[in-house]
């Protein structure tokens, strides 16, 4: 018996990968069960399986409902956003970065722009309250001193796609940076010294022979993005608009609704969430299956699987 | 004259340089130099707003705040979900991630499919919230805070991808030998794998310091909410710094109280910040070759 020998022969190594094997089960495998009461009445007294079965009634709830379709779009809308900016600023700091030679300024900068990364979400939103807040938070108070017209931030949602795409890139640039400026490190001086015999400025050689090689790395961390569109920031999200239904029209996403339906006094709020939860993981499988295949086009290497 | 062109160019390009970085650097800055200087500003003065220098320095926020019971439970909570939950969660890891990149073993690819297909199809918050509150009963437990955070994936890959670089001659040579596995491991795989175990360490420590959601899902015993919960609700609430079981006699405003919190939750990962900072550099990079 191959399987037997196997575990006999490496009993010491397959042991030491069993707790993660457990808990995995536990932690990851067990819940996706809760993936029927998309297709049940959920009543807690009458367990998972003892909840009787009401076939496509929760689905059809939520798809005739009027939130879908929002929070679906605002969840690929706002992701595109922080893909896009996020991949510009990080490759921006890195392609920067590399061009200070001075080691001390380079380490305290480096450190710098990626500490917001370490910050806890619970403190991010406490700045934007003091920057946003009422008529006297910061902003309100500069846009006063120099004449123009305050804003009530938290009552107007038009403007917190972008606000929320500049927290996330104040966050999170600075980290995603590490990765191309660790690639570009790797680049071999030759390029760039027969580019300079050739009487190649700086800048040509950071657009024609930098970028170039950066090509890869940037279309592969692009798409293993593009394959989590469906997953919004929840921490990022809900941290920061939480339950100000004002702004629900344009920050409202899947997560953050999933979230809602399950904790509201709803009697059927279970099913309801798996419902959505469901649709969720059902479309992040697709998502994440083309653009791993289409990484694997592009780049064999890189692919996940 | 080419000289002299290449010259400007560079010089062009190194003047952009810094200036983009150093505004960027300081838009990072600023705000925890605000947050850090409004904790010590007294209530007066920062009803009026926050400074860059200190009007009218005191301690009153900080007096206050440790006055009260709730800093010492929820210090306590972070404190120790974070020291326990980080040493079990880096076990537990390396000892998987090494197996699934070991050569030896002839299912390494099925273990590293059975976690990888935990992101493909995650399990979702309804499934989520069933198991910890309903099947496991962890309501008010501080276990709710410890077991959800205690693996995962990304930092499995990270850690796989890091061991297959290793060379395995190192191993063969000490099986020849005939060292048992685990001390193979811990003997000699452990110290040439630092970097990549710091780097794990941090995030595994950054991932519970900076947990909020759980306790917000699972906690409602004010005696078990870990420090960033404690901000939450005296952010969300800020009216309520009863919260706190604190002297009122002592004035300070709201703002203050919230900013000398967040001093006390950032202050640890600044001051750990700079003895890290090489190793999950490095660490990262590694883990940037491959996924």
């Amino acid at each position: 018996m191959g399987i037997l020998q196997e575990l006999r022969k490496n009993k010491w190594l397959y042991a030491m990968s069993l707790p993660v094997i457990v808990y995995v089960f536990i932690f990851s495998y067990l819940p996706m069960s809760a993936h029927i009461l998309a297709f049940k009445q959920f009543i807690p007294a009458k367990g998972l399986w003892g909840s009787e079965w009401v076939g496509l009634d929760n689905l059809t709830f939520f798809f005739t409902g009027p939130d879908w379709l929002g929070v679906t779009l605002n969840t690929i809308y706002l992701n595109l956003l922080f893909i896009v900016s996020g991949t510009v600023c990080s490759l921006g700091i890195a392609l920067l970065l590399n061009e200070i030679h001075h080691s001390l300024i380079k380490k305290v900068t480096q450190s710098l722009v990626i500490l917001p990364h370490f910050i806890s979400i619970i403190v991010v939103n406490l700045m934007v309250m003091n920057f946003f807040n009422g008529q006297d938070g910061m902003i309100n108070s500069l846009l006063k001193e120099f004449g123009f017209q305050t804003i009530s931030w938290f009552q107007t949602p038009e403007v917190w796609p972008w606000l929320l795409t500049i927290i996330f890139v104040w966050k999170g640039a600075g980290w995603g940076s590490i990765i191309y400026l660790a690639t570009l490190t790797g680049f071999s001086e030759e390029y760039y010294e027969s580019a300079k015999i050739d009487g190649a400025k700086r800048w040509q050689q950071i657009w024609y022979i930098t970028l170039p090689l950066l090509r890869p790395t940037i279309i592969v961390l692009t798409l293993l993005s593009l394959g989590r569109i469906f997953y919004g920031d929840f921490g990022l999200i809900y941290g920061i608009i939480g339950d100000n239904s004002l702004l629900f029209n344009s920050t409202d996403v899947i997560d953050t609704y999933t979230y809602r339906s399950l904790r509201s006094t709803n009697m059927n709020s279970y099913s309801n969430a798996a419902a959505v939860a469901l649709f969720q993981s059902v479309m992040g499988l697709i998502t994440i299956l083309f653009f791993n295949w289409f990484v694997r086009r592009v780049d064999n290497d890189s692919k996940l699987f | 004259m080419r000289m002299t062109q290449r010259d400007t160019s560079q010089l062009a390009v190194s003047a952009a340089a810094y200036l983009c970085i150093g505004t960027f650097a300081l838009i990072c800055l600023i705000p925890f130099w605000l947050m850090y200087i409004g904790s010590f500003t007294a209530e007066s003065q920062i009803v009026k707003g926050f400074r860059m220098f200190p009007t009218e320095f005191t301690f009153d926020s900080y007096r206050f705040l440790f006055q009260g019971s709730q800093v010492y439970y929820s210090s306590f909570v972070s404190i120790s979900i974070t020291v326990a939950g980080t040493i079990a969660a880096v076990l537990m890891t390396s000892m998987f991630s090494y197996v699934a990149a070991h050569t030896k073993v002839k299912y390494r690819y099925f273990l590293s499919f059975y976690i990888y297909f935990t992101m493909l199809f995650p399990p979702g918050l309804v499934g989520y919230y069933l198991l910890i509150s309903n099947w496991l009963n962890l309501r008010d437990s501080v276990l709710a805070l410890l077991l959800p955070l205690l693996f995962s994936a990304f930092n499995a890959f990270l850690m796989t991808s890091y061991f297959r670089t290793l060379p395995f001659e190192l191993n063969e040579a000490a099986t020849v030998d005939g060292a048992h596995e685990l001390y193979i491991f811990f003997r000699i795989i452990w110290p040439i794998s630092m970097p990549v175990i710091a780097t794990i360490a941090l995030f595994y420590a950054l991932s519970y310091w900076n947990d909020w959601f759980n306790a917000l899902m699972f906690i409602d015993d004010p005696q078990n909410h870990p420090l960033q919960m404690m901000l939450r609700r005296i952010v969300s609430n800020s009216e309520n710094l009863d919260y706190l079981n604190a002297n009122i006699n002592i004035p300070v405003s709201a703002t203050g109280v919230q900013l000398s919190t967040v001093v006390i939750t950032i202050g640890p990962i600044i001051f750990l910040y700079p003895f890290l900072q090489r190793y999950f550099i490095k660490g990262m990079t590694i883990g940037a070759i491959k996924g």
